[in-house]
Formats: C-alpha cells, sequence, structure tokens
C-alpha cells in the first residue's frame, strides 16, 4: 500500500514536470504551426536565471519569479527579431530555431564552466506519512502544474483574448479580415510560449541541477508528447506529456530501465502510426 | 529541370556544409606553447596534449590540459630535457571521437610530438590510441581512471584501476556501511566491468548484491530505482551513475530518507567538482576512493606545494580533481620525465624500455611507479567522506596499491 502510494506519488510528480516543460511548446506548436527547437533552451534559461539569482545572494524564490517574465521577454524579442521572418517556411524556422537554441546551450555552457551546480529548493526536505517519505519540493511541482494549466485553460477559453488567439489559430487569414492583429498575436505567444518554458525551468532546476543540456534532454520528450497529443490545440499537447511523462516513470518500475527507455519511443510511434491526429485532434480549446 | 536543380544546390549546399564543418573541426582548438629559451643544436622536445577541451567534459580536459602547462613550465625552468626545451602542443577532442582523431593525427602527423597524453572517457582512448600507437607509432600516456583491460603496447594507463578502487574500498563499506549492496549504473563501458570486479570483491569479503541494473545515459528519474534500494533494504549503494542522472538519483535517495536509515552512499569517481552537483546535506556521508583529495594537502607537503602552484597560475573552475584526470596527467608527465632522463633519449622505443620501469618519489597523494611489464601504475589510494561539503579522510593504504592488471 505504502510502497503503491510512493510509485504513484512519484510518477504523478514527473508527469507534472513533462507537463511544465510541454506546455509552452506544445501552445507555440500548435499556435504557430512551427516547432521550436530552441524551447529546451528556454527552459535552461529558466533554470540559470534561478541559479544567477542564487549565486548574487538573493532568496531562491525570487529568480524563480522572475524567469518567465525574463525568459518570455527575450521570447518575444525573438520573436520579433528572427522567427517572425520565417512563418512561410516553417522548416526553416525550425532550423533557425536549432540554431537559436544551439548558441544559447553554449553560452550558458561557457557561463558555468560546463560544469554542474545545485540551486537549492525554496521549500526543501520530505514530507514524511509514518515510513513513506515524499519530495516536499515535488509536490510543490504538481500543484504549481496544476495551477499554471487551469490558468492557461481560463486564458484561452474564458477571456477576450484567448477568443482572439483561438481565432488566430483557427483561421488567421480571417482573423485578420475581423480586426485582429495576427502578427501581435504570434509575439504573444512565442513570448508566452518562452515563459512557460521559462518557469518550468525555473522550477524543476532544484530537482535537476543546473547544467548545459539540462534543456536538450526533456526536447525529445516533448516534441513525441506532443506528436502523441496532437498539434492544433492547448488540451492536446498537455495530455500527450501527461501520457509521455508517466510511460517514461511508469515502465522502469516493472521492466529495465535501459529496455523501458526504448519502448516509450517505439509506443508513441506506433500510437502515431495508427493516429496520425494524435489524441486530441485540434478540437476545443 | 527544376528537379535536377535542387539536386545540385542541395549538393552544393551538402558539399559547402562539409567544408565548413571540417573546417571548424580541424582548424580551431589547437594551441602551441613554446618554451621561452633555446638549444642551439636541438630542436625541442614535442609534448602532445589531446583532451576534452570543449564539450560537456570540457571542466576536465581544460583541468588536464592546465596541469600539462604548469608541469612542462616547471621542467622547462628546470633546464628542460636532456638539455632541450619542451613545447607543449594541445589539441581539443571535444567529448567527439571523430573530431579527435581527426586532431590526433594533426599532432602526429603534422607536429611530429613525440608522445601523446590525454582522452578522458574510454570511448575517447579508444578511438584515439589506434593512430596514435599503432599508425602513428608513437608513446600513449592514458590519464583517467577506468575500467581496466587495456593492455595494448606501448599505451600507459597512470589513472587508478578498479583493483586499486575496490581492493581497500569495499571491506571499508562492509564495514561501515553493510553487507547488501545495490549496484545502480549507467549503460556503458567502466560500469559494466567496474561491477564485474566489485562483485567479485563484494562476494568475497561475505557481502551480498542484491540488485544490479543499467540506466539510459540521460535518465534523470530514479523513482523506481530509489524504491527498490528502500525495499530491498539495501545498506550500500556502490554507484556509477553519472551526470547529469546522478544529481537527481542522490537527491531521491536522500528524500527517501536512505542516508536517515542508516545507509551508506558509494561513488568511485566523486572528487571536488562533482562535490557541487548535490547540495552538502543530501550527500552527507558519501564515500569515495581515489589517488588524491585536496584535504590531502593538510598533512602531504609535496601535495600541498603541487596544489598550491595549479591554484596560483590557475584560478577558477577547474579544479585540480583526481575524477577529472588531473593526477593522472601529473603522474604521466613526470613518470615520462623520468623515463626520458634514463634513456637519454625521445624515440619510442628507448622511452617505453624505461617508462615500463619509471618511478616517482614525489605526486599528489604520495609517490608512484610503473608495474614493470604491464604498463600500468602502482599508487596510492585514499578513502574519503563527504562531511559538509568536504572531504575527509577516513582510510589511506599501506603502500602503494597494485593495479593488477595485464
Amino acid at each position: 500500500m505504502a510502497n503503491a502510494f510512493v510509485a504513484s506519488f512519484e510518477i504523478l510528480s514527473f508527469g507534472a514536470i513533462i507537463v511544465l516543460v510541454v506546455l509552452g511548446l506544445g501552445i507555440i506548436a500548435s499556435m504557430m504551426g512551427i516547432f521550436n527547437f530552441a524551447q529546451g533552451e528556454f527552459v535552461l534559461l529558466g533554470a540559470y536565471v534561478t541559479y544567477l539569482a542564487y549565486s548574487k545572494g538573493l532568496p531562491v524564490w525570487v529568480g524563480m519569479l522572475a524567469a518567465p517574465f525574463l525568459v518570455g521577454a527575450l521570447g518575444f524579442v525573438l520573436e520579433a527579431l528572427i522567427i517572425r521572418r520565417f512563418y512561410a517556411a516553417p522548416i526553416v524556422a525550425m532550423l533557425g530555431t536549432y540554431a537559436l537554441g544551439l548558441i544559447i546551450r553554449e553560452c550558458v555552457r561557457g557561463l558555468i564552466g560546463g560544469l554542474y551546480i545545485s540551486v537549492p529548493e525554496p521549500i526543501g526536505g520530505s514530507i514524511d506519512f509514518g515510513a513513506v517519505h515524499i519530495s516536499a519540493w515535488r509536490s510543490t511541482i504538481i500543484a504549481v502544474t496544476g495551477v499554471v494549466m487551469a490558468g492557461c485553460y481560463l486564458l484561452l477559453s474564458r477571456t477576450s483574448f484567448g477568443l482572439r488567439v483561438r481565432a488566430t489559430l483557427e483561421n488567421p487569414a480571417l482573423a485578420r479580415a475581423s480586426g485582429i492583429s495576427t502578427s501581435a498575436i504570434y509575439g504573444a505567444a512565442f513570448a508566452f510560449g518562452a515563459a512557460l518554458a521559462g518557469l518550468a525551468g525555473a522550477l524543476i532546476v532544484p530537482v535537476f541541477s543546473l547544467f548545459a543540456d539540462l534543456g536538450i534532454r526533456f526536447l525529445i520528450q516533448g516534441f513525441v508528447a506532443v506528436m502523441v497529443g496532437g498539434v492544433g490545440s492547448f488540451i492536446g499537447p498537455v495530455a500527450g506529456a501527461g501520457v509521455i511523462g508517466t510511460l517514461s516513470a511508469a515502465l522502469p518500475w516493472v521492466m529495465a530501465p535501459v529496455v523501458a527507455d526504448v519502448l516509450v519511443f517505439v509506443l508513441a510511434i506506433a500510437f502515431i502510426k495508427f493516429r496520425p491526429q494524435g489524441l486530441i485532434s485540434g478540437k476545443g480549446v | 529541370m527544376s528537379i535536377e536543380r535542387t539536386h545540385q544546390t542541395r549538393r552544393r549546399f551538402l558539399s559547402n556544409f562539409a567544408f565548413a564543418s571540417g573546417a571548424i573541426a580541424t582548424g580551431l582548438g589547437s594551441w602551441v606553447i613554446r618554451p621561452d629559451w633555446a638549444n642551439a643544436a636541438e630542436p625541442p622536445i614535442k609534448v602532445g596534449i589531446a583532451t576534452d577541451l570543449t564539450g560537456p567534459i570540457g571542466y576536465a580536459g581544460n583541468a588536464d590540459a592546465n596541469v600539462a602547462k604548469m608541469v612542462i613550465k616547471e621542467i622547462n625552468a628546470g633546464g628542460g630535457l636532456l638539455g632541450r626545451p619542451l613545447e607543449l602542443y594541445i589539441e581539443d577532442t571535444a567529448s567527439n571521437e571523430s573530431v579527435a582523431v581527426g586532431n590526433v593525427r594533426k599532432l602526429i602527423q603534422r607536429d611530429k610530438v613525440d608522445m601523446v597524453l590525454g582522452g578522458i572517457t574510454s570511448s575517447m582512448r579508444n578511438a584515439i590510441k589506434d593512430p596514435i600507437v599503432v599508425r602513428g607509432k608513437t608513446l600513449y600516456i592514458y590519464p583517467q581512471l577506468y575500467e581496466g583491460k587495456e593492455c595494448t603496447p606501448y599505451l600507459f594507463c597512470t589513472g587508478p584501476t578498479p583493483a586499486q578502487q575496490c581492493d581497500e574500498f569495499i571491506p571499508w563499506l562492509i564495514k561501515n556501511g553493510g553487507k547488501k549492496f545495490a549496484l545502480p549504473s549507467a549503460n556503458y563501458v567502466w560500469p559494466h566491468l567496474l561491477n564485474e570486479y566489485a562483485r567479485k570483491v563484494i562476494e568475497s569479503n561475505g557481502g551480498e548484491v542484491v540488485f544490479e541494473e543499467y540506466y539510459p545515459l540521460d535518465q534523470i528519474d530514479f523513482s523506481a530505482t530509489v524504491n527498490r534500494i528502500m525495499t530491498n533494504k539495501v545498506e550500500v549503494v556502490f554507484n556509477t551513475v553519472i551526470p547529469p542522472g546522478v544529481g537527481p538519483f542522490f537527491k531521491q535517495l536522500y528524500e527517501a530518507g536512505f542516508q536517515k536509515n542508516g545507509g551508506r552512499l558509494s561513488c568511485v569517481y566523486y572528487d571536488e567538482n562533482t562535490l557541487n552537483i548535490n547540495q552538502a546535506n543530501e550527500i552527507e556521508g558519501l564515500a569515495s576512493c581515489l589517488d588524491y583529495f585536496k584535504v590531502l594537502t593538510r598533512d602531504d607537503p609535496v601535495s600541498a606545494k603541487i596544489q598550491s602552484a595549479y591554484d596560483k597560475d590557475f584560478p577558477g573552475n577547474f579544479l585540480f580533481a583526481a575524477g577529472s584526470a588531473a593526477t593522472g596527467t601529473y603522474r604521466g608527465l613526470k613518470l615520462w620525465e623520468a623515463a626520458v632522463k634514463e634513456a637519454g633519449k625521445v624515440d619510442r622505443e628507448a622511452v617505453a624500455a624505461a617508462l615500463d620501469h619509471a618511478k616517482i618519489a614525489e605526486g599528489p597523494g604520495g609517490p608512484a611507479e610503473m608495474v614493470p611489464g604491464k604498463r600500468h601504475c602502482k599508487m596510492k589510494m585514499y578513502t574519503a567522506v563527504a562531511k559538509g561539503g568536504n572531504y575527509e579522510i577516513v582510510g589511506r593504504s599501506d603502500g602503494l596499491v597494485d593495479p593488477k592488471e595485464c
């Protein structure tokens, strides 16, 4: 019983981490039809901002609060300067974002000297239920993921801004004809996606420590999650992330980890083969 | 027609791309450090260093290059070798075997170095040993702790082997931890072969391996592993999971209360660099066994002298640490120096014959000597335990420990 509880908590917490990382990626992919290869590096930048605040003697949570805003602002600038020029050619855009990611990653590697650096969590230690210990910070991440997901959902489904975003997503030409500035919406969406990645990075850095390849670690899983979930909606990638995160945390409990690692991708490929539109195909929010 | 044209541009693009990447791969990353004096009669002796200056283990490669600069400078200041100054050629192996082979060929064919020292990972050693030793007909010294079984002629290993890291360490772990071991490991050659040896030592000392399990190199969630460790009441975790996984793994172990329940964490590549991956309280009590720890400078004047010379020349991020192969690099260069002095010349046969039984009285952590016919190095080994973000020495080998290789 205690064992099952620990297992489900750990699986849930890793699922939440993947959802958090994929959220921004999914929004950008769904909104703009661009697979942002720099998304992992936005996660890395969020982590780096948190570390920077900590190393300057500020409390860690200050860095965590600042990270989404700083990374979002950077995303906004990058969209206006670079990404915007590639909307007509999604493949080129993908390569462009890959280059951006590479530049950011190697800059951070230089700045931290290629080392692995620990950043303490603002809420450390573990919560004890008798003999069972669960990590306080992972619990916090689960809670924050829930709040962020609910917030995003409400923003997209209940506000007039959300309506305009969805209109732009559904039919950009008609949206423009109706007086919606689609380029402003694109800019905002990219910045928002980047900000979510920044937040994800800030929250996960105490768990995984800071290193230059932190973001790229999640990139492949993120893409698979978006493919499985289905491009074109907000819910799709989130659902995909939930599935992939849960699978990759759950399978090692029942089989050799090396096999589990491969099996997640095999299952995903098989799934996409039989349901290419993904779990939830562009309907609803 | 249009299809043909796109083909042509693609081909041109690819060839340009290949050229550009080739230029990037071979043009950059070479450094020559010339001595500040010369011998009129004879040219300088050329020392080649091939190490990972860039890439994920750049921190280790840079430390090794720094050690080489320090040692060569010292030898030159003392009048060089055989009256000739030393010239240092540093090439980047970039944590990428195909780049490395090209750069090592430059050392051999263009610069015609008399000896190559370097490589950190085993895959790197395996990639560059053939270009150096067989086709390059040059002496090769490999400085890193590794899984053993490297018995190529003209290839000398100056880092610790599994025997050196296990023979004294595992009995200590059984005494100061318990008999039930878990061997969680990254899935590549070093953990596989080290575990094979460690298992033998554990079982011959009355211990028991509860499980031995391998993980993908980039796995970062270890909840299933931690759970197995906790439910099986494992007493000693003998870890060979590497970064980036090791940080989250140790954190999850700590949060599950492994140490609180009296468990002993151990990891034989843990040095001063890796201490920073986790917060100090998460790895309190972690035991490691290496040929050098910085804390030795307190009671060993030779180590203190080497450490302070390094820190003076190279303050910053690249630490003089055993897990980075920095101590193996120092030892390798000094043993080679002794061999060249004895041989009286720099040709490969003569130096290899002398290096076969070379000795140094002073090195980081103590003296060292090659085991004749084995091309591996006897050295002192230390067991240390992490306490509050530093190490504390809890055990020292009586004399020099035999590598038991080849």
